[in-house]
């Protein structure tokens, strides 16, 4: 921390200008939204960047519109606004359900579609003061030299947290990002990289616009999310389950890897075997509230329980999951 | 630096702010409104909250340049006219308001959620909305009950026109008796409305922040502290390490093992090793951060068996001792035989078990203000005992008693957190003495917890017998606890452990060995039902499995090995009232466990426990001959009574206590009484609050006072119309004869008292009688009175997950007399909600004797959404000493709703919980284990 602060705030208009004023700057930046992960990040000293570039003035990114193909939403809708869209809660009742289940009330007011897409991974030896992680001997992605959590990995799996990513991806959504360089529609799991320290792709100036959900019929998902308390925590695991029409299966997890968890199957598949293949693709290690062997058994428990659950329910019924989540 | 414009509260204000500084500092530090509080720092417990163009935000995680031209409402604004806003009057109305310090975030959370509530679809309906929706706001006092009630009425009326406020100011009404009258606490309005001071809030001018630089060693030799780079930062004042101050202090005479910083070497992660006096709390961080220590590891001790062990070559943590090993007291207590009672015993149970440490989790943190005048040393800090705090800063400053002056203002919960000297206190007083300024420092979150003091980790087993026709023959218990650094008041919660077993069941062979241990950790101390709690787990369980064991009904085991009134214990504890009976009846009835008991589906259960906790300690902490309590009253011209006490209101409502119990005695209305604690200049001593004494001992106290003021009063009477004074009546603000020859308005009673003679001052103590046995350590858990009450919970156990959810807790406790079944009501269900945290979810977690979990995030807190129905119910049985009849509410209901938690998770699962908090993994594999094994859980 320096004494006489060279940091600075702006809040462009357009994402325009946003871009160009991070292309511009010299020193390290980082775009806010909500900034509800950002500042706390920023409290603890794992956020260093003396510009923050807030995106909420940007007007056009807070629509909900849709089109006969897509739902397109805009990355600067908070959380509570997709807890409470009728449209959204008709076509994909799973993402308010997924979107309340972030953080906290106050919290959802502020935070963003987009931030939340974004927002850092995490682990238990990161997610900690400056001093503490000095205590600790600094691990991977505080400059250290080994990954603390597993005792002396050389490769990070701190905790991709992004609930809402997790549906998305399921529902097979795509980004709309604009950079220095281009404005691009991309898949949206294909932003993210596997790597705890540097988990996403994107080009650093890269802003997310808006989120394009395909609208197909007979879609049926089922959500699920692990931990302590009932509010507040972020996921010690999500599952998203999302079976089609066609019979195709799309089981997606959070809170599982670094970055979310994809497996593609059918409804014709070996349950056992597709579980297998899930739990073989999650990079599960002991950064949690929650042991590595737990979150891993639930993997399990909540996949069979979101079969269950949509087996018996008809397409476009879905309410979403009334389990209580714990 | 950014020029920004702000609309707060209706006021335009031009503000210059650094570029990432937080909303919540200009409005504390920038705009003066200290209504809105800091309690995480990290957007996890909703204290800050403020509306942002009426949308409510957490002003602790907003960046204030983004408020640019924006409007803000603090709690500070709603209020009109002198008048509360409705929602606040429901706050009052309804109890919701203990400490306080919560209040201002949760009601603007609550006044932007009111409007939204669905009032159409039913009671239970909107209370679940209201749950959800103020499950952001953390509160540790109330277990959310009253301030959901709170919230409900108000939604409810929102659209309803009323024709008068249901609470008038100050109550001026006079009720027909002062006690038994449910009342807001005297200061509820001033807190509500973000108007009460909490030691952060007081501004003291030119006063110097601190901060402080932390070991991040467990356990090693200072070798060199290097401060010439820090000194040299434009704003540093003056930089202190341990060697200045290094005079011992610790809050029991016997553990004087503590100096305020670091002397030659760390004890644990986060001791401080050396602290910065500077013009801003940025410059004073980044002083600590330019400060080079030069330190040599030693081997630390981080577990209890580590620290029973022979420590070998390693150093010890401390010199203290005649054996080498890091044990720091033993303690037992043995009565009648246990190996015999064993034998002869017909059904025999032995467990044992494993409790995580945990933190008070007080929503204050620890702050506090220093300054040095011509009167000495002034402090203003957050404490629950400025007496003992007093004489430790005498001691450690090396002055005169006379040259201390402690002031507590409003407090912000303790919980016990808030009850030992501290090391920021001693180093605020010397750094104020070195600077000839003020100086402050208010702690972090993560500060808060590596200050710790909270409940000592512990280990038991612990070994019961029973006849096969359900009589307690024998208990046994064999105890570590865990203490960390320094010793606190461990020497109390070793013999606590052990001695608060011998009731509330008949036990006539009964014995206990206690180990407390030193680790390189931070220090435990008292927390809530001090020393107790776990060992009180344990044998609620035993209970369980003896009762389980001889297969009779668990609550009617209890009810037949009961004590019973004025009865003694085998350890000579005096029982004068008990209402154990009545408790444990009450919830039989509420939960029907008679009708559901063993008739539950699978995962689904109820489960009973009962405690007992002592109504102050008998013996003070340091031995003097001084009165546990006294309280002086003043009467003067105006016809107000000031009662001044040195017990603190730490949130429990103490101060409203002792205005009941002057305004019972005088028969004279509360708004004409003010009452003044906890100031050690102004207030008379009374030893602080802890042990759950201030009802018993200054409520005695005060009606001693008050009774005494009475006397001068009926004498001037009497003097002036000769008449018997056995014949005046003091009620509804008159003093008169059943004849009403005489009918005296109070202040025409006044005036006679006064005439040639001016303002009358009388005093009151408690002085506690000479109680238990001869024998070494028969001290320990000496009370005059007890009080019982017992626990039905309910829960619903994921059999696929292991999840527990407590869905019900019925509780009942004897607090002899309700003399304020509100505020009596507060404290039971903050008990009960605190006891679900360690129950299922709050633990203190290590790596290498670093704590993970330091802040409100990832130490776990129930929420409103965690937290069950809970149905209190209040059991009078009115004690012969205490005030009225009334004994202790604030500490010993926490003892049986962890165990009845457990003991319905065994009916639920068949699993039995010997770990805390419950572990939804052990659950899975212990009923692994049991269908692997075949074992039975009916």
């Amino acid at each position: 921390m320096t004494v006489i602060s060279e940091n600075k705030y702006i809040s462009p208009n357009s994402v325009e200008q946003a871009v160009s004023a991070a292309v511009e700057h010299k020193g390290s930046y980082r775009y806010i939204a909500g900034g509800t992960d950002v500042m706390v990040n920023k409290f603890q000293g794992n956020d260093t960047a003396d510009l923050l570039i807030d995106l909420t003035g940007i007007q056009g990114l807070k629509e909900i519109l849709k089109t006969d193909t897509h739902i397109i939403i805009g990355a600067l809708t908070t959380l509570e606004e997709l807890q409470n869209q009728q449209l959204l809660a008709t076509h994909f009742p799973m993402l308010p359900e997924a979107a309340k289940s972030v953080a906290s009330p106050t919290i959802r007011k502020s935070a963003t579609l987009g931030g939340n897409l974004l927002c850092e991974n995490r682990c238990i030896f990161y997610n900690q003061s400056e001093w503490w992680r000095e205590a600790a001997g600094r691990c991977l992605k505080c400059n250290g030299d080994i990954c603390l959590a597993s005792g002396g990995n050389k490769y990070c799996y701190s905790k991709f947290v992004s609930d809402i990513a997790v549906v998305l991806i399921s529902l097979n959504a795509e980004i709309e990002i604009i950079n220095e360089h281009e404005t691009s529609v991309i898949p949206l799991e294909t932003i993210y990289s596997g790597d705890g320290i540097n988990p996403v792709l994107l080009p650093k100036t890269s802003i997310i616009k808006s989120i394009y959900i395909p609208l197909i019929d007979g879609n049926r998902s089922a959500f699920k999310k692990l931990r302590k308390r009932e509010t507040l925590d972020f996921t010690s695991l999500t599952t998203s389950l999302t079976i089609k029409n066609s019979g195709s299966v799309r089981i997606v997890l959070g809170g599982a890897h670094a970055k979310p968890v994809i497996v593609d199957g059918s409804v014709e598949d070996d349950l056992e075997v597709l579980f297998s293949q899930v739990v073989s693709n999650t990079r599960i290690i002991e950064n949690d509230t929650y042991s590595r062997s737990y979150r891993k058994d639930m993997i399990r428990v909540f996949l069979k329980r979101s079969f269950v659950e949509l087996n018996s329910k008809s397409p476009y019924s879905i309410t979403g999951s009334n389990e209580p989540q714990k | 630096m950014q020029q920004i414009n702000l609309k707060i509260n209706n006021k335009q204000y031009h503000f210059l702010v650094s570029a990432h500084e937080m909303l919540s500092h200009v409005i504390r530090e920038k705009a003066g409104l200290t209504g809105t509080k800091i309690g995480c720092e990290q957007g996890s417990c909703g204290a800050c909250t403020v509306l942002l163009n009426n949308v409510a935000v957490l002003s602790c995680i907003t960046p204030a340049v983004r408020c640019d031209n924006a409007e803000i409402t603090t709690i500070e604004a709603l209020a009109k006219d002198g008048k509360l806003h409705k929602l606040q009057e429901k706050f009052v109305e309804k109890g919701a308001i203990q400490c306080g310090f919560c209040t201002p975030g949760m009601v603007m959370t609550a006044l932007s959620l009111a409007p939204n509530l669905n009032k159409e679809a039913g009671i239970d309906s909107m209370k679940q909305e209201i749950k959800e929706g103020l499950s952001g706001n953390l509160c540790r006092c109330t277990g959310y009950t009253k301030v959901i009630a709170a919230v409900a009425e108000y939604a409810l009326e929102l659209n309803v026109t009323r024709n008068s406020d249901i609470i008038s100011e100050n109550n001026t009404n006079c009720p027909k008796s002062a006690v038994g009258t449910p009342r807001p606490y005297i200061e509820a309005q001033k807190k509500v409305r973000g108007a009460a001071e909490y030691a952060d809030d007081i501004s003291t001018r030119n006063a110097l922040h601190c901060k402080f630089l932390r070991s991040i060693y467990p356990h090693a030799r200072i070798e060199n502290i290097d401060v010439s780079e820090a000194l040299k930062l434009p704003g540093v004042h003056f930089i202190s390490t341990g060697i200045e101050i290094p005079v011992t202090f610790g809050v029991l005479p016997i553990s004087q093992d503590e100096t305020a910083m670091a002397v030659n070497k760390v004890r644990y992660i986060g001791e401080i090793v050396a602290a910065v006096a500077a013009d801003t709390e940025e410059i004073a961080v980044e002083a600590c951060s330019l400060i080079k220590v030069k330190y040599s590891v030693l081997k630390e001790f981080l577990t209890i068996d580590e620290s029973l062990d022979d420590a070998g070559e390693d150093e010890k943590i401390h010199e203290y001792g005649k054996f080498n090993n890091n044990i720091h007291k033993k303690a037992e207590l043995r009565f009648g035989d246990q190996q015999q009672g064993l034998r002869e015993a017909e059904v025999t149970t032995k467990m044992s078990f494993e409790f995580d440490g945990i933190n008070h989790g007080f929503t204050e943190p620890h702050a506090a203000t220093a300054y040095w005048d011509e009167n000495g040393l002034t402090i203003t800090t957050a404490t629950q005992v400025p007496h003992y705090l007093h004489r430790a800063l005498a001691k450690v400053m090396e002055v005169p008693l006379s040259r201390v002056r402690v002031i507590k203002p409003y407090l912000g919960g303790g919980f016990g957190g808030k009850s030992d000297p501290f090391a920021h206190e001693m180093i605020i007083a010397h750094l104020a003495r070195k600077t000839g300024r003020p100086v402050r420092v208010r702690l972090s979150r993560e500060e808060v917890f590596l200050t710790n003091h909270g409940r000592h980790p512990s280990k038991m087993t612990v070994e019961m017998g029973i006849s096969k026709d359900g009589f307690l023959q024998v208990l046994d218990a064999d105890i570590a606890i865990d203490g960390g650094a320094y010793g606190s008041f461990g020497v109390v919660t070793s013999y606590y452990n052990g001695v608060l077993l011998q009731a509330p069941y008949k036990l006539s062979n009964f014995g206990f060995r206690t180990y407390r241990v030193y680790t390189n950790k931070p220090q435990c101390g008292a927390m809530r039902g001090h020393g107790a709690v776990n060992s009180r787990f344990a044998v609620e369980s035993l209970i369980d499995d003896l009762a389980h064991k001889i297969q009779m009904d668990p609550c009617e085991l209890r009810m037949q090995n009961f004590l019973d009134s004025n009865s003694l214990t085998v350890g000579q504890y005096r029982i004068t009232s008990n209402g154990s009976r009545e408790s444990l009846q009450k919830v039989m009835e509420q939960s029907h466990w008679k009708e559901r008991i063993g008739k539950m589906e699978k995962g689904k259960g109820l489960g009973v426990a009962c405690g007992f906790f002592i109504s102050g300690s008998a013996l003070p902490i340091i031995w003097n001959e001084l009165p546990q309590s006294v309280v002086h009253l003043k009467l003067d011209f105006d016809g107000r009574v000031l009662v001044t006490s040195g017990s603190s209101d730490i949130g429990q409502g103490s101060d409203t206590m002792l205005a009941i119990i002057v305004s019972e005695v005088l028969g004279l209305s509360i708004d004409n009484i003010f009452v003044l604690g906890a100031d050690t200049l102004l207030t008379p001593v009374d030893f602080g609050s802890y042990s759950s004494r201030v009802t018993f001992m200054a409520g005695n106290a005060a009606k001693d006072a008050a009774g005494n003021l009475k006397k001068e009063i009926i004498q001037s009477i009497v003097t002036k119309f000769e008449i018997n004074p056995d014949e005046l009546n003091f009620h509804d603000n008159r003093i008169f004869t059943n004849d009403k020859t005489i009918d005296l308005s109070w202040m025409e009673a006044v005036d006679i008292l006064m005439a040639k003679r001016g303002a009358v001052s009388v005093s009151g103590k408690y002085i506690s009688p000479k109680l238990g046995g001869d024998f070494k350590g028969a001290g320990a858990g000496l009370s005059p009175s007890y009080s019982f009450g017992a626990v039905i919970a309910e829960v619903d156990v994921d059999t696929d997950t292991g999840q527990v959810k407590v869905t019900n807790i019925w509780g009942a406790h004897d607090c002899g007399k309700a003399l304020n079944p509100l505020a009596v009501q507060g404290q039971l269900e903050g008990s009960w909600h605190m006891g679900l945290g360690q129950a299922i979810s709050e633990q203190m977690k290590y790596y290498k004797g670093l704590l993970f979990n330091n802040n409100f995030l990832e130490y776990k807190i129930p929420t409103s959404l965690d937290t069950p129905d809970i149905h209190a119910n209040i059991i009078e049985t009115i004690d012969p000493e205490g005030p009225f009849g009334a004994k202790e509410a604030g500490e010993g209901a926490i003892h049986p709703v962890i165990p009845a938690i457990a003991n319905a998770i065994y009916k639920a699962v068949g699993v039995r919980i010997t770990k805390l908090p419950v572990n939804p993994e052990d659950i899975l594999a212990m009923m692994k284990l049991q269908k692997t094994s075949g074992g039975n859980s009916k």
